[in-house]
Parts: C-alpha cells; sequence; structure tokens
C-alpha cells in the first residue's frame, strides 16, 4: 500500500503521522490514540465521531485523513485543561447529560462550536446544534439542559432549568 | 474501504484539477466535502482529488448574475446575508435543512449536484431559479443547463468533468414570493419529497410566472412545466393552487422504498406543492 505524509495539529500539538492515501480521518485519529473520538455508525448519522476542524463540527468517519493536511482539529481530548474542565463538561456531569458516554464527546464538541458562534443560544438552537447526535441512554432533554446551562452560567441553576420547557 | 488509493491529491487550481483527471485516465475520484463518496466506499478508485483548495468557494454576484463555487459548503450558503435575501432565502432556507450541522460543514453544492441524488436539497431551488452549470471537462470550459447536467450525471456522462460553479440570475422581487418545503421522516434525513417554488404577480392578482420544481419524485429532480403553465396568466386563488397541486401529483413518477410509498410520495407532493404555492402567495403579499 502506498503512504504519505500528513501534518496538522491535534489539540494544540503540531503532528506529523504516515498515513495511506485512502485513510479516513476517524480511523487514524483512533489509530492515534484518540480513543475519545466514538466509531459509530460511519455513515455520517450518529456523530459520536464528531471531531472540529478548524473549529468547526465535522463527521470523522465521512473525511478523508489527507483532507486535514494543515488543519487543527479539537478532539474531546482535548477540551479541558489539566486542572479544570471545560464549563460544558462540568454542565453535562451537573446536569446527569452522561450515561455511558459514547454520545457525549461529540456531543460537547457540537455544543462547544455552537456556543464559540452563539454564547446565547435559543433552546431550539441547542436542539439544532445537537440534531446530528444520537444517544441511546439519556435522550437529549438533559444534553440541551446542560448546553443551556453552560451557555448561562451566571444565572442560578433553578432558574434556568425552569426554562427548558421539554 | 479506500485501500486501493494510490494517491491522495489536493490541487490549488481548477487546471491543476483537470490535469489530474484526464491524467488517471477514469480511475480518479473528485472529493469536495466527501460526504457522498466516503459512505460510496467505491473500492476501484485509485486517486483522490480534493478540490476544496482550487479556489471554489466564493458567493459572488457580477451584473444581475449570481455564481457560487461548487465547493462552497451547505454551512456558507446557510450563513450568507446574501443568500438569506436572495429569493426570500430560498437557497439558504434549502441549504439549512440538508442534514446536521456537520454535514452542513462539509457538504458542498457541487458535490450535492454531481452525486446524482434524485433528493438533493439544492436542486428543486436551483432548477426554479432556471441556473446553470459551469463544467470544466477535457474540451474548454462550457456552461449548460443545470437540468442538462443532472440529467447527464444521471446517464454517467459527467464522470470526467468537473463542476466549476452555479450561475443565475437575480429574481425579480417585486410581487413576488419563493418557498423551499421538505419532508423526511426526521429533522436530518433526506428527502422523501422536496419542493421549491415561486411566483410572481401582476398589480391585478395574476400569475406573471410560476416556477415548480421537485426532488425525490422520478430519477431526476423535475421542473413541473404543466402546473407553471396552467397558472400562468390566471388570477392566483385558492382553487388554482389545487389546480396546480393536483397536476403536479399527476405528473411525478415517484419509486417505493424504504422510506415511502410510491404513493404516499405522490400525495406528499400534492401536499407539499400547494403549501409551498401558498407560502410564494403569502410571501408576496397576497392574501388568498
Ligand atoms: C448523514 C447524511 C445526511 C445527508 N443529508 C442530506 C440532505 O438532507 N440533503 C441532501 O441533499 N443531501 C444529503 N446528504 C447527501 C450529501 O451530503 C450531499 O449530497 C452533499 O451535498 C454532497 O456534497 P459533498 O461535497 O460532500 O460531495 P462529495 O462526497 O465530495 O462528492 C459527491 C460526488 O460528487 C462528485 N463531485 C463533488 N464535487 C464535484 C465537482 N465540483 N465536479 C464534479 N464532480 C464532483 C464526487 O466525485 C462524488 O461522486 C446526506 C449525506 C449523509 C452522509
Ligand atoms: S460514526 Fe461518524 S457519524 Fe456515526
Ligand atoms: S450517554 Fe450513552 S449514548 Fe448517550
Amino acid at each position: 500500500m502506498k503512504h504519505m505524509e500528513l501534518r496538522l495539529t491535534v489539540n494544540g500539538v503540531a503532528k506529523h503521522w504516515t498515513i495511506a492515501p485512502g485513510d479516513i480521518l476517524l480511523d487514524v485519529l483512533r489509530r492515534e490514540g484518540y480513543f475519545g473520538v466514538k466509531r459509530g455508525c460511519e455513515t455520517g448519522e450518529c456523530g459520536a465521531c464528531t471531531v472540529l476542524v478548524n473549529g468547526k463540527p465535522i463527521n470523522s468517519c465521512l473525511m478523508f485523513a489527507a483532507q486535514a493536511e494543515g488543519a487543527e482539529i479539537l478532539t474531546i481530548e482535548g477540551l479541558a485543561k489539566p486542572e479544570t474542565l471545560d464549563p460544558l463538561q462540568e454542565a453535562f456531569l451537573d446536569r446527569g447529560a452522561v450515561q455511558c458516554g459514547f454520545c457525549s464527546g461529540g456531543m460537547i464538541l457540537a455544543a462547544k462550536a455552537l456556543l464559540a458562534h452563539h454564547p446565547h443560544p435559543s433552546e431550539a438552537e441547542v436542539r439544532e446544534a445537537l440534531s446530528g447526535h444520537l444517544c441511546r441512554c439519556t435522550g437529549y432533554r438533559k444534553p440541551v439542559e446542560a448546553v443551556l446551562a453552560a451557555s448561562t452560567k451566571k444565572r442560578p441553576a433553578r432558574a434556568k432549568a425552569a426554562e427548558v420547557s421539554r | 474501504m479506500f485501500e486501493g488509493v494510490e494517491a491522495f491529491y489536493r490541487p490549488t487550481t481548477v487546471r491543476e484539477a483537470l490535469h489530474l483527471l484526464r491524467k488517471a485516465k477514469g480511475t480518479a475520484r473528485i472529493v469536495a466535502g466527501g460526504t457522498g463518496v466516503v459512505p460510496g466506499g467505491d473500492r476501484s478508485v485509485r486517486f483522490l482529488i480534493d478540490i476544496t483548495r482550487a479556489g471554489l468557494s466564493y458567493i459572488r454576484k457580477r451584473g444581475g448574475a449570481w455564481t457560487i463555487g461548487a465547493t462552497t459548503t451547505m454551512a456558507e450558503i446557510e450563513d450568507s446575508a446574501e443568500m438569506r435575501m436572495l429569493a426570500g432565502g430560498l437557497l439558504a432556507s434549502a441549504a439549512a435543512a440538508c442534514g446536521s450541522v456537520e454535514i452542513r460543514s462539509m457538504a458542498t453544492v457541487g458535490g450535492n449536484m454531481a452525486n446524482g441524488s434524485p433528493a438533493a436539497d439544492l436542486a428543486p431551488p436551483l432548477l426554479a431559479l432556471d441556473a446553470e452549470a459551469a463544467i470544466a471537462g477535457t474540451a474548454a470550459r462550457r456552461k449548460m443547463p443545470l437540468a442538462d447536467y443532472l440529467a447527464a450525471v444521471c446517464a454517467g456522462k459527467m464522470k470526467n468533468a468537473l463542476l466549476v460553479e452555479i450561475v443565475f440570475l437575480e429574481p425579480s422581487a417585486a410581487r413576488g414570493g419563493w418557498c423551499f418545503q421538505k419532508f423526511g421522516r426526521t429533522a436530518v434525513d433526506i428527502s422523501l419529497v422536496n419542493v421549491a417554488a415561486g411566483l410572481q404577480l401582476d398589480a391585478r392578482g395574476r400569475v406573471k410566472w410560476a416556477r415548480i420544481a421537485l426532488g425525490a419524485v422520478a430519477p431526476l429532480p423535475l421542473r413541473m412545466p404543466a402546473a407553471e403553465a396552467l397558472m400562468t396568466g390566471r388570477i392566483l386563488d385558492r382553487a388554482l393552487l389545487a389546480e396546480a397541486a393536483e397536476s403536479v401529483s399527476d405528473t411525478v413518477h415517484p419509486i417505493g422504498d424504504i422510506r415511502a410509498s410510491a404513493d404516499y410520495r405522490r400525495e406528499i407532493s400534492r401536499v407539499l406543492t400547494g403549501r409551498a404555492l401558498e407560502q410564494c402567495a403569502a410571501r408576496a403579499g397576497y392574501s388568498l
């Protein structure tokens, strides 16, 4: 099989990998140890493989690794600071939005991209941002609540919960 | 899945992309967003040509004509202030209806056309806007009506052609309205039926012209010339909308598959066409 070089940044660290020209980004990331990038449907339906490429959420199961040349990739492993979790991760924990956790990495990254552009989204906007993510455990209500909670950090938790109608 | 791929190219110009395409003699596949190519899993592909760095991501207006580069993503169309205005946001709303946020930040307008899917969500709006496709092939660059391009893709005749851009004229906004409607099982599913419609009325409420295009109801996304013709010149009222919607459901020849039966798609075609035309009338400022 033929090989090629791939240079990119993953979670702020420059990487130089050897890949096959037909490699899928999901496979390469997992091969390199980023197991937070989950292999679910591999057809773009479930969102478990979501990573941010130059700030945009994409399904890594649908992207050739070679397309990521020069890109900045953020996986769930890169979100927390060494000592502190990201506010979104905190909110997912506080709200019980994580059960098995298989969908959580993808959802949190999609939410991260949403909040970067819309720091105070409506519930409808949060639902739209998470619409490409399937959860087989908690469902969607708690993740939606968690994203809304993370986006309105300064307000008391109880008042926010009451705003979530469904 | 793509173990047979020998090289992955990232040309930075259209010229270079065409050169690579020619050199591969039919064994290369163009990659834009990859959302069609990757799940397709075609094992015969030997070369992949990523065209997203070839300078084809743009939305421009020159004179009265709009040009959208082939690698412009659904997200870029959805977020473009100009596309949100153009034809009442017809294209922006269709782009926003494509899959999930993740899919939309990858999927391109060129891939949507070149994929050859009868359900492609940008096809009905672009057909309704009388769009043309600019193609670069082994011969010189040429323009053809988008409908002809889609038919050629469907017939397997566009394998070695690069779709460069989509071009259409800015439609007149006076007493006009446009609407895109999509019906799928879930918010992120492909369309069971999709409809784009546009109307322009005269001062007395007579239809100057109507444009109606549907997807997923035939092997190709199609304009509905019979329904458009029967509306032209007549006063717009509910009976006329019903007549046009009926004509559409008589014209379509949908398939039945895992998502829906043919009869169901035909009925949805009637209902969605009616809804789309009603919205067009409302957006044209006309009360039925
Ligand atoms: C989970 C999921 C959901 C989806 N939902 C929708 C939906 O709601 N609506 C919808 O319309 N589609 C949907 N699609 C289909 C697909 O995402 C779209 O058709 C998309 O626009 C394809 O664009 P792309 O850039 O990803 O194409 P690619 O995968 O890069 O290419 C698709 C095909 O077109 C060719 N091609 C690409 N660009 C060019 C070009 N410029 N010139 C010549 N050939 C070219 C490629 O060689 C390939 O054969 C969905 C797909 C998935 C996986
Ligand atoms: S594994 Fe990529 S979307 Fe499911
Ligand atoms: S927490 Fe298990 S799939 Fe969502």
